[in-house]
């Protein structure tokens, strides 16, 4: 299937559409081909354990209310992982949303972690610009274009603003996201608006050659590029506030890295972005729960955000990587304790590799590196897990806040 | 003697007039480019805001967590602090709520390190954290 957009300048409208031939089978349900018999995917599962969805919750809130249950959370930023050990597919994940995020409680539930159902992809608003998205068997979905090749046309570009949204694509499935969620799993329901990355979403817009070579010749135009994409995002957080009373914001700098940038790029294309982008969604409504996420290599520009960033009482900051390296939690919490809570991070290479002590080890380092934080920590990968991850590896993570995962020293 | 131009607006958000005239008298100030002061004063568990032209009182608004030091300055803001006569930025303080201390955005004075919650954030976004921070706490 794919999800044809189409992009129309200067005033006129523009729409979205999805073609398949099997689209209505999809929607809330699933149809099994041998039998005819079509199941709505909250049958598909067991009901929740209710005493762990509380408990789970209290250990949740804990860094944020100073009220310390059992040990520290664990969030592997699990998304189609959850669908192929439940038995689905890549794809599945994606094409499915709300079989995805239910996949997604489910396996929260089996390993003991975080029990915030999410589910996103790169690419939220980018259909209602203009691009094609097409779904892939082992891939999120991805963009066939059409990207805008000239500078000039940039011009042309407009925010999508809330009503086109709402008729658009990607509201209305986080909408109905939420809505299953809130119908299913209200134990776990937190409606979430994804900035994302909001210079790697534009990047897609006009292709990411285009965007890197046209901040050293254009950089105006990556400006006008990029506030285009955070107005839509922002737009897109108002929607979900009205809808559901708040919105979590996750946004983060994922292309904007030291591997592409340096640390001035970073500040001007991202940190200062994403202020607009979390400075214009609160006035909207949205938040307060915020989470920031540096995936990449931010060896030095981890720098540029601490004093370009909004911070509310319901933060956390993740970094991914330090050059080749996980980012270590002690320069995380030395750099952000006093304004957030800290996610570290466990290679996600590991996750795939079957030696789960590496993981145990590498998450016992983090932890001891990062539990002091005076506003907590939660022991995270260093970026969305492989959705081979092995379990056993996913255990190694778990046990190593099971038996490291205080905060202070009790 | 100040006026009301929105009287529903305290009753809506449980502010007496009383209060609202105190923090006018003899809260710290802010004032904007349109003239408009903006005045705080903590009032035994709640801090009270009344954004006032003239004796014309605009808005007013309240919050529940206290605001207390300066974390960072940020960007410029629109306001000026009028103890200090500085201008005053967009920036971080720390919030206390319920024997919890975090951190929230803020306007903040870089001299006298005095800090303003701002109205969308009073009513929204600290008020949502608040209700949380009860839930939570509970």
């Amino acid at each position: 299937m794919q999800l044809i957009a189409f992009r129309v300048f200067n005033h006129r409208h523009y729409g979205t559409k999805l073609r398949g031939n099997n689209d209505k089978d999809y929607i809330g349900s699933l149809k099994f081909e041998n039998t005819g018999i079509t199941m709505g995917y909250e049958e598909l599962f067991p009901p929740a354990n209710m005493a762990w969805s509380g408990h789970a919750a209290k250990r949740f809130g804990s860094p944020f209310v100073d009220v310390f249950t059992d040990r520290i959370d664990v969030d592997p930023i699990i998304l189609s992982h959850a669908a192929v050990a439940t038995g689905y597919t890549i794809r599945d994940f994606y094409e499915k949303p709300e079989l995805g995020i239910h996949c997604v409680s489910y396996i929260s539930e089996m390993y003991d972690l975080l029990p915030v159902t999410h589910w996103f992809f790169s690419l939220p608003w980018v259909t209602e610009l203009g691009l094609t998205l097409e779904y892939k068997e082992t891939l999120p979905p991805i963009s066939t274009g059409p990207i805008i090749s000239e500078p000039e046309e940039v011009d042309k570009l407009e925010v999508a603003s809330m009503s086109d949204l709402r008729k658009g694509w990607t509201y209305p499935m986080y909408k109905r996201i939420y809505d299953y969620v809130g119908a299913n799993l209200a134990q776990t329901l937190v409606p979430i608006s994804y900035g994302f990355d909001l210079v790697g979403a534009p990047g897609e817009l006009c292709g990411v050659e285009n965007l890197i070579m046209w901040t050293f010749t254009d950089p105006d135009v990556v400006d006008k590029l990029i506030d285009v994409y955070v107005d839509t995002s922002v737009n897109g957080a108002k929607c979900m506030a009205e809808d559901f009373g708040f919105a979590m914001l996750i946004v983060g700098s994922v292309l904007a890295n030291n591997d592409i940038f340096d640390d001035a790029s970073v500040e001007k294309f991202s940190a200062k972005k994403m202020r607009d982008y979390v400075n214009k969604s609160f006035r909207g409504g949205a938040g307060p729960q915020l989470f920031y996420h540096f995936c990449g290599n931010h060896e030095t520009s981890y720098k540029v955000f601490k004093d370009n960033l909004v911070w509310s009482p319901l933060t956390v900051t993740h970094i991914g990587y330090s050059g080749q390296n996980v980012f270590p939690s002690d320069v995380l919490r030395q750099e952000f304790e006093n304004v957030t809570t800290c996610m570290g991070s466990v290679d996600t290479k590991l996750m795939i590799n079957p030696n789960p002590v590496k993981v145990y080890e590498q998450s016992k380092e983090q932890l001891l590196k990062g539990r002091d934080s005076k506003k907590g920590y939660i022991l995270g990968s260093s970026c969305e897990c492989p959705p081979y991850t092995i379990p056993g590896c996913m255990h190694a993570m778990v046990k190593a806040a099971q038996d490291y995962g205080t905060y202070g020293t009790w | 003697m100040v006026s009301y131009e929105n009287k529903a607006i305290l009753e809506e958000r449980g502010i007496k007039e009383s209060d609202v005239e105190e923090v006018i008298a003899s809260g710290t100030k802010i004032k904007n480019g349109a003239s408009d002061v903006l005045s705080k004063k903590r009032i035994g568990d709640v801090t009270y805001y009344a954004m006032a032209n003239g004796d014309v009182v605009k808005t007013a608004y309240s919050h529940k967590m206290s605001v207390g030091a300066v974390v960072n300055v940020q960007s410029d803001s629109d306001w000026v602090c009028l103890k200090c006569n500085e201008a005053a930025k967009e920036g971080t303080a720390d919030v206390e709520y319920m024997g919890v201390s975090r951190s929230g955005p803020a306007i903040v004075c870089p001299k006298c390190g005095d800090a303003w919650v701002e109205e969308y954030l009073a009513t929204k976004t600290v008020a949502v954290a608040e209700g949380l921070f009860e839930a939570k706490r509970a």
